[in-house]
């Protein structure tokens, strides 16, 4: 085939390719999975902005490169990665490009941890095969999401874990992917189940070792059983060049507890799909987003928050902060479904614009087909206020520095949630960095 | 004042009234002998039938829009007869004739007296009053120069005015029925003011008395010139029956520097039997251009009927301090689907949108609120403050909120707000408690969610669109 009709079609094939050479899986099921992945990425198209759901994100860009899948050799060293790595976390998975770096990681002990798993799913598929079953590839949905079909269509490995029923595990589980191919186009994969009463903190940490352009196409599913909790945090530092697109999938059964905070402060486009399911009745659901962007980057957050049975409570605040020519993208559907009576569910999309070239486009969205339910959202595009600024000055500080201040508190408002407070630190010191380049 | 144009608006009913008995019903269907045929009938300049046929070839080439959230069957646009010779409505001779469901409606919405028989199409030369009144009116608006006419009259008699500004808010090609519209609109409104005029009265005043027979594509384009400032008032809380069920209008506005337009609509359309049969299909595209510096487009509306609602009043802010305002109260009942709000586009700097609305959904019907507040980059200095409550009464209806916001400068200061509420038992209670039934409750409940939009509304609509929500939700609590 000539260079020149590589189009939009065979774009999807080349990020297939290598596919095929993925050893099978001892589990029939799995294969299925894999295959029926193959079949629904070859019928899907990668989406254009006449798409409602990319309208504003154009990723053609993303098809004008030649992305090769990963070539298998990493000598990276713990040192290399280790100024990423929060020191409260003992247990760690690190991929390199989307493979497992067994030399980089600590998994977890299954004797002294609590009974809890936290391994790669290719060493632990069989062992936990009747746990695995009933949830990977089951929440992410990829019907008509060309980017989980690509995922699980290379759905080999990834990391697991399994918090096991009552057991709370106070030490965070840190999941580090770590680029280093130019071009390369991974796909990570994580899957997490938190079975009942169980309680968990877990850090899904995208980082580059260089400024280059490659794809993370990225899918997490997350099962909380009854009274289960989950404390998610999601750092996307990936390179400035790099191109990220993520779906997460979480389901929570009765009474359980989901709590997330996602920051994305890397990519040239970065597009993160997080659809929480609030599947049992009196389930709760804490969503927060910060985004932190300059130059011409591209930040896109969509979730959707279904809330499927009575006594369900969500609240979500999403904050971008714009500078440069940047251009931030937030869209945050809420949807209580017939029947799911007494929901209570709260939205803010809150944006910072620093420049005159940044742009903002943000609709919270709600889908309301219940009546006895509270819900409320919220929205402002707004600038730092002159009185604020006024009265900083006043103080002492100089107009730099009462501008950064101010930008700064606007984004700590989410870090602050951040459980694990060395990773909180060091989020922090980057929103201060950031804000000081200006 | 020019001695024609007081001849002009002293003719009320020279046209279309008259009897062409050979050929007033065009036969079925859409092409461009259909379009031609209509331009002869009517007969327009040669611009208009270009300007129709430009339309009609856009129309081809586009797609029913998929996006709104509403399901109907598919229409089609080749069943439908695009031009028929206006006839005067069969006139009854008194009151007993008139429908007693219609009269009931009457007496709930406490219509004058006078005006019921006008309403219900009882011959109005019993009741002598109403016709002078109309005729004082017209004196009045012609005294200041006011263009107050049908737009096909427009056509003949001001050419100029309705070619400069046909088609300047909204393209022939903007929609899918916007184009259908330019293409075969048969009648509607034209309002020019000139330099400095402030209408006299309420626009609307005068409808209430002549209520007119809108077509099926109906066109209205108005235009205030510099300083000028109009209140204009389409619709009637009346029930209104149609035969057609798809209705598609156009609705212009220009504002030059510091002209102020202010667009309120009533519309209680047939919105089907209780089990969601029949109704008006109502696909409406309205959009007001504030042109000039400080100039201002405030549309309210009151939207209760129509199996389903399709529209969104939009200002273009283009002006410097330009003010855009958009206030909505849309009530679904039984099965009824909604799909309504506005866009305020902010060109010019210091621009300033205020949007309230207000969404009550009953029995199975859907409502949603899609609304676009768009910054431009020369928009510096512009703000919007949204806010966009939805009630729902039971729990097989639905309420959805769409708004985008797309903000591309930074000096630009943008607020949405949005809520969902019930009417509590404790409410329910409370007004119980102190001697209030439920009915008179929910209401007072109604009107206390609605007051904002109320307001806007002009006095005696205001009573009337109170009472019109009451009575649209009755039995749907309790």
């Amino acid at each position: 085939m000539s260079v020149s009709m590589v189009t939009a079609g065979s774009y999807l094939e080349t990020l297939l390719q290598g596919q095929p050479r993925l050893p099978s899986s001892p589990l029939a099921w799995l294969n299925q999975l894999r295959a029926d992945a193959v079949d629904r990425a070859g019928t899907l198209k990668v989406p254009p902005t006449r798409d409602e759901e990319w309208r504003f994100t154009d990723i053609s860009p993303l098809a004008k490169l030649s992305f090769q899948p990963v070539r298998a050799v990493s000598s990276l060293q713990t040192a290399d990665v280790e100024r990423f790595c929060p020191e409260e976390a003992a247990i760690r998975l690190v991929f390199i490009d989307g493979v497992y770096a067994p030399r980089l990681s600590t998994p977890s002990n299954e004797a002294t941890d609590l009974g809890l798993v936290v391994t790669n799913l290719s060493s632990a598929v069989s062992a936990h095969a009747t746990a695995i079953e009933p949830h990977l590839g089951r929440h992410a949905g990829f019907q008509d999401n060309v980017f989980a079909a690509l995922n699980t269509a290379f759905l080999h490995d990834g990391a697991l874990i399994i918090a096991p029923r009552n057991a709370a595990v106070e030490k965070p589980v840190h999941l580090l992917f770590v680029a280093t191919q130019k071009e390369a186009a991974s796909h990570p994969r994580c899957l997490l189940i938190a079975e009942s009463g169980s309680a968990v903190t877990v850090v899904e940490d995208y980082v580059a070792l260089q400024e280059e352009a490659y794809v993370t196409n990225a899918v997490t599913e997350i099962a909380l059983a009854d009274n289960a909790r989950v404390d998610h945090i999601r750092v996307q530092r990936d390179s400035t060049e790099a191109f990220h697109i993520a779906n997460c999938a979480v389901s929570l059964a009765r009474a359980s507890r989901y709590q997330s905070v996602s920051v994305a402060l890397g990519a040239r486009i970065s597009r993160y799909n997080l659809n929480v399911r609030l599947a049992a009745e009196g389930a709760e659901c804490a969503v927060d987003g910060l985004a932190l962007i300059t130059g011409r980057q591209l930040a896109d957050t969509h979730t959707c928050i279904d809330h499927a049975q009575p006594h369900g409570v969500s609240r979500q605040s999403h904050k971008c902060i714009v500078d440069g020519a940047a251009h931030a993208v937030f869209n945050g559907k809420i949807m209580v479904r017939p029947g799911a009576q007494r929901t209570d569910s709260s939205q803010s999309s809150r944006n910072l614009l620093l420049n005159a070239k940044a742009r903002v486009d943000t609709k919270p969205q709600l889908e309301i087909f219940a009546d006895d339910v509270k819900c409320a959202h919220g929205a402002t595009v707004g600038q730092l206020d002159n009185e604020e600024i006024f009265y900083l000055k006043s103080r002492g500080l100089s107009e730099i520095a009462a501008r950064n201040l101010l930008t700064y508190a606007f984004g700590a408002e989410i870090i602050d949630r951040i459980s694990i407070a060395s990773l909180k630190h060091r989020l922090e010191q980057t929103v201060l960095e950031q804000t000081r380049k200006n | 004042m020019s001695a024609v144009l007081q001849n002009l608006v002293n003719q009320p009913y020279k046209h279309g009234f008259v009897t062409e008995i050979e050929s007033d019903v065009a036969p079925r269907g859409l092409n461009e002998d259909t379009i031609r045929l209509i331009s002869a009938k009517k007969n327009e300049p040669a611009w208009l039938l270009e300007f129709r046929l430009k339309a009609y070839q856009q129309w081809l080439k586009m797609e029913e829009p998929k996006w709104p959230n509403v399901t109907y069957p598919k229409i089609d646009f080749q069943a439908i007869s695009y031009y028929s010779a206006p006839k005067p409505k069969q006139k009854l001779s008194s009151m007993d004739e008139v429908d007693p469901e219609l009269l009931r409606t009457f007496e709930k919405l406490g219509v004058p007296m006078h005006e019921r028989a006008a309403l219900a199409g009882v011959a109005v030369d019993v009741i002598f009053d109403s016709v002078s009144v109309a005729t004082t009116y017209k004196q009045k608006l012609a005294e200041v120069g006011i263009i107050f006419c049908s737009i096909s009259e427009a056509v003949q008699m001001h050419p100029d005015l309705v070619k400069q500004y046909l088609g300047a808010v909204v393209p022939v090609g903007d929609n899918y029925y916007a184009a259908l519209n330019s293409a075969v609109f048969t009648d509607g409104t034209f309002c020019f003011l000139p330099k400095g005029v402030k209408c006299p009265m309420d626009l609307s005043t005068y409808f209430r008395i002549n209520t007119e027979e809108s077509g099926q594509f109906e066109r209205t384009l108005i235009i205030a010139e510099e300083d000028a400032s109009v209140s204009y008032l389409e619709g009637c809380t009346a029930p209104k029956f149609d035969t057609n069920q798809l209705h598609a209008a156009v609705v212009e506005l220009v504002a030059l520097d510091n002209a102020d337009i202010k667009y309120s609509t009533v519309q209680n359309w047939y919105a089907g039997d209780e089990n969601g049969l029949g109704g008006i299909y109502n696909f409406v595209t309205k959009r007001g251009l504030a042109k000039g510096v400080n100039s201002r487009v405030s549309w309210t509306q009151v939207e209760t009927g129509s199996a389903i609602t399709w529209k969104y009043p939009s200002c273009i802010l283009q002006g410097d301090n330009s003010v855009g305002e958009f206030y909505s109260v849309a009530v679904t009942n039984n099965y009824q689907q909604a799909d309504t709000g506005t866009k305020m586009v902010h060109l010019g700097k210091n621009t300033r949108s205020t949007i309230v609305s207000k969404g009550i959904s009953a029995g199975h019907s859907n409502n949603s609120y899609r609304g676009l507040v768009r910054i431009a980059p020369t928009a510096a200095g512009a703000r919007n403050y949204s806010q966009c409550d939805s009630m729902l009464i039971g729990d097989q209806c639905g309420a959805n909120t769409f708004p985008y916001i797309q903000v591309r400068n930074h000096s630009a200061k943008v607020e949405h707000e949005a809520s969902t509420s019930k009417i509590g038992e404790d409410q329910l209670f409370y007004f119980a408690q102190r001697g209030i039934g439920n009915e008179e409750a929910v209401s007072m409940i109604i009107n206390g969610f609605c007051k904002d939009v109320f307001q806007q509304l002009p006095m005696e609509f205001a009573v009337e669109a109170t009472k019109l929500l009451g009575f649209k939700l009755e039995g749907s609590v309790g």
